[in-house]
């Protein structure tokens, strides 16, 4: 029972790690939660002096928690382009032209 | 993104919409666009839609633009900044000039239509290729964005639920055929507008860019800027939604 547990939580933590690489928002927190779940229980039914591989599997998983939650704190924002300002600006000099040309015509 | 673009193209009538008197410019709307991925409606994009007055020595033109750029946590994955304007008669919101930039990850175009008595002479292209023109009648048919903007003249206080409207937007150089069905009003949150009681229209076409049938849907304001609150697609790589999140120069 206690190799099960740990290999969920093993599986479950390698999961949730694209999913905290990849912006998804709290996605993640499905993988990452299972994972310390069964690491907490992994943990509880391991004898003492085998705690080593749930412990590091449970600390594993919080740290994928903790991202996810302040990734999910920051807000969706657009980052400033200043190439692709300059280049709606110099559209705008070709179309005052065009449209000038077109006026002509 | 185009897709989304190309929906919100969707929403012009060939006739059975009046002067404008409700896009004015200085107006900007910001949407923020999701995409139902892996069961969950996740934000990938910003949306912005503006008008500005620009004057050349004869006229002065109202000038649209749609711009969609991906939030920067998306930006290493899979970077969008498209852009689309058009310069249009600020009464009849008829175009003189249209233009598409295209950037989304690797993949580039860019498309420019000159209208001149019913006709376009097209500039467009690909992947930083050579760039082909064309010449074709496109009658009265409008371009992508003043579509969207043409849209909001549309006086949809005397349609019918059911009532079918048929439109016709240049896209891709080609002229399509949709139609867009008043499905009644419904009231649903609109950014810093708040609740907004809202004409729905579903949009179809006969194309391959729209799934389902009623999975089209615009929702416009019912007061006389009609602004669009929000907009739900369904397309071929899946489904997704603009809500409005800020809304000013009204």
């Amino acid at each position: 029972m206690r190799k099960v547990l740990i290999v969920l939580a093993f599986i479950f933590a390698v999961i949730g790690i694209p999913f905290v690489i990849l912006p998804l928002g709290t996605l993640g927190v499905l993988p990452a939660g299972l994972s310390l779940v069964f690491a907490v229980l992994a943990f509880l039914k391991s004898p003492a002096g085998h705690k080593n591989v749930p412990k590091w599997l449970m600390i594993l998983a919080g740290l994928l928690l903790a991202v996810i939650v302040v990734k999910a704190m920051i807000p969706d924002e657009v980052e400033k382009d200043t190439e692709f300002e300059q280049k709606k600006i110099d559209s705008k000099q070709e179309d005052l032209k065009d449209l000038e040309e077109l006026e002509n015509l | 993104m185009r897709k989304i673009i190309f929906i919100l193209a969707l929403t012009f009538t060939i006739g059975g919409f009046s002067q404008n008197k409700a896009v004015k410019p200085g107006e900007k709307f910001v949407y923020a666009a999701s995409y139902y991925m892996s069961g969950l409606m996740t934000q990938l994009a910003q949306v912005t839609m503006e008008t500005e007055t620009v004057k050349t020595s004869k006229k002065t033109l109202l000038h649209l633009s749609c711009e969609a750029a991906t939030f920067s946590k998306w930006d290493s994955f899979f970077k969008i900044r498209d852009f689309y304007e058009s310069y249009v008669d600020p009464t009849t919101l008829k175009p003189s000039l249209y233009k598409r930039d295209i950037f989304e990850g690797k993949y580039t175009k860019k498309e420019k239509y000159i209208f001149k008595d019913g006709n376009v002479e097209s500039t467009m292209s690909k992947k930083g290729g050579a760039p082909t023109t064309k010449t074709f009648s496109v009658g009265n048919s409008q371009d992508a964005v003043s579509t969207i903007y043409l849209l909001r003249t549309v006086d949809f206080s005397k349609f019918k639920t059911g009532q079918v409207k048929t439109f016709s937007v240049i896209f891709d150089e080609k002229k399509t055929t949709v139609t867009a069905k008043y499905m009644g009003r419904e009231t649903i949150a609109a950014g810093n507008l708040g609740s907004k009681e809202c004409y729905k229209i579903s949009i179809a076409a006969t194309t391959k860019a729209l799934k389902g049938t009623d999975k089209n849907i615009i929702w416009l304001t019912a007061d006389n800027a009609k602004v669009p609150a929000k907009i739900s697609f369904s397309i071929p790589v899946g489904t997704g939604q603009l809500t409005l999140t800020n809304a000013s120069g009204l």
